[in-house]
């Protein structure tokens, strides 16, 4: 109900959101070991230019887009920090007692900043743009080869679904449970860092109860349905590869061909 | 304590593609000592309206009003003190180790003196009849039992208005009476109650007053008579046998609660 920002499906039409799940994941997966290639600022920025096309196309507002950058923020401010501060690399730009500024450190900095907001706007845009259950048919499908090996690719998936499935449902009830103890008296985010976990107590304490007693009655329910594993099991929407996922492909190989060659 | 909610109006979900208007013009008071029933079907806003009853949730826009004060303006603390509020399935928030812990859980948290707070918690396990369990984990107990356990742990508060949100909701019917039964206890105590139920029979049975939710708005307020006559298709039982009397019997008044339904019944057969 609310804006849980990290991860959150943003349900509209368009053209990214009506890609095969598995084609994304593939372009993410592509991208993200990508950006571990380019080392120039400008190669980023191509990259950062992509990105930005495919926000629009994507039709998420921008501003909620940006929300999903806000979590990272923390640690991209404290990668930049470090960098400058203490490379001494290059020509010194800036000099101030122990401090000293210098520009390689800066440049580094930031290819480290783009870097970081960079993966967490690509994984951003599959996760704002894929329902989780698709996420997790595409995840399955594309460790089935794996199967051979032994791999437990349908548990492994069908694991991830219900995980998903449950984290707004152990949101809901983390706030009503945090309603309830606040109509209690319960204060949170008052005194100091031992007080503060020690007002966390009435709502973990029931949170867990209650996640255990809704994961016995899942497996009954899924058991009461006849679920026994992956074996033969067909799926309600089958997955197809068309024309249109090989071109994402190819555009997310030209994204990273561009911004690896400026 | 007098509660006016004035105007009030919910939207959850702001700004985003979820966003639901749950409250729309809400304006409604809960006199001293009275019971209000609030019924409505499920989505009508009924949890909503009263969540804001103690600001647990805040207005998009309009005011809740205290004695003639500004909610917004009072602690928060000190107001959820003043208005108890018991969440549906309100077991699901047991916490402590054992029951005695748990009710204590708000008078400790109101700063009160140990010896108060056994007596708190003594006293209102009691008038829930689980005063034998306080040495039990709440985990280990019945649904029932929980049940009584968790409203102890809002009565403990001693607030001047005590907010019942489905609480009989999944109960066994001698539970079920048990609870009305302290709801009526609490009025005569000149504690004011706030009942939130689906249940009409329940509602028409304790209630001095009856408010009707529809789509996040007030339908109808007024006395159950009142309300419940003016639509007979959402009355409880008795309304409708009361009704259905009428037509034969004219004078049979207006009986809302089982026991008035009963006693026109017997007038009209000896007649």
């Amino acid at each position: 109900m609310a804006n849980r920002s990290l991860g959150q499906f943003y349900p509209v039409q368009s053209p990214l959101h009506s890609l095969d799940p598995r084609a994304k994941i593939c372009c993410v997966a592509l991208l993200a070991v990508g950006l571990f290639l380019i080392y120039s600022i400008a190669g980023f920025l191509v990259v950062a230019a992509a990105v930005g096309v495919l926000v629009v196309v994507s039709r998420i507002p921008v501003r909620i887009f940006l929300r999903l950058l806000r979590p990272v923020a923390f640690i991209v401010a404290l990668t930049v920090f470090f960098q400058v501060l203490f490379s001494r690399e290059g020509a010194t730009l800036l000099e101030w007692g122990f401090v000293e500024v210098h520009a390689g450190g800066v440049r580094l900095g930031l290819l480290l900043a783009l870097r970081i907001l960079l993966l967490v706007s690509v994984a951003g845009l599959l996760t704002a743009t894929t329902a989780p259950v698709a996420l997790a048919d595409g995840i399955e499908d594309l460790l089935s080869p794996l199967k051979r090996v032994r791999f437990p690719a349908h548990e492994v998936a069908m694991m991830m679904t219900i995980a998903l499935r449950f984290i707004p449902t152990l949101d809901e009830e983390a706030r009503k449970i945090t309603a309830a103890q606040a109509a209690r008296g319960a204060d949170f985010g008052e005194g100091g860092p031992m007080r503060r976990v020690r007002a966390l107590v009435p709502i973990l304490v029931p949170l867990t109860v209650g996640a255990f007693r809704r994961a016995d009655d899942l497996a009954e329910a899924m058991e009461s349905r006849g679920y026994k594993g992956g074996e033969g099991r067909t799926r309600y929407r089958e997955l197809r590869f068309r024309i249109r996922d090989a071109v994402a492909l190819v555009v997310a190989i030209l994204i990273l061909a561009a911004g690896v060659l400026v | 304590m007098r509660l006016e909610l004035r105007d009030v109006r919910h939207v959850y979900g702001r700004g985003t593609p979820f966003e639901v208007e749950a409250l729309r013009n809400v304006s409604l008071a809960v006199e001293p000592g009275e019971v209000l029933g609030i019924v409505g079907g499920t989505g009508s806003g009924k949890s909503t309206l009263v969540q804001h009853m103690n600001l647990l949730l805040v207005p998009t826009s309009g005011t809740v009003v205290v004695d003639g004060v500004d909610a917004a303006t009072l602690k928060k603390s000190e107001l959820r003190r003043g208005v108890g509020l018991v969440f549906q399935f309100p077991e699901a928030a047991l916490f402590a180790p054992t029951v005695e812990e748990d009710v204590a859980f708000a008078p400790r948290r109101m700063g009160l003196a140990e010896t108060e707070v056994s007596e708190r918690v003594q006293g209102s396990l009691e008038m829930l009849g689980a005063g034998h369990l306080a040495g039990r984990s709440p985990f280990a107990l019945s649904g029932g039992e929980k049940r009584r356990v968790a409203i102890a742990g809002v009565l403990a508060m001693a607030s001047e208005i005590l907010i019942l949100d489905e609480p009989t909701a999944g109960l066994d019917p001698a539970t079920r009476q048990d609870l009305l039964s302290l709801v009526r206890g609490l009025r005569d105590a000149g504690i004011s109650v706030v009942l939130v139920s689906h249940d009409l029979d329940e509602v028409a049975e304790a209630a001095d007053r009856v408010c009707v939710m529809e789509r996040g708005e007030v339908r109808a307020i007024g006395t159950p008579a009142e309300v419940f006559y003016a639509d007979l298709a959402n009355a409880p039982a008795t309304v409708r046998v009361g009704a259905a009397l009428k037509v034969a019997y004219s004078n049979v008044g207006t009986p809302v609660r089982y026991g008035e339904t009963l006693a026109a019944l017997r007038a009209m057969l000896e007649d």
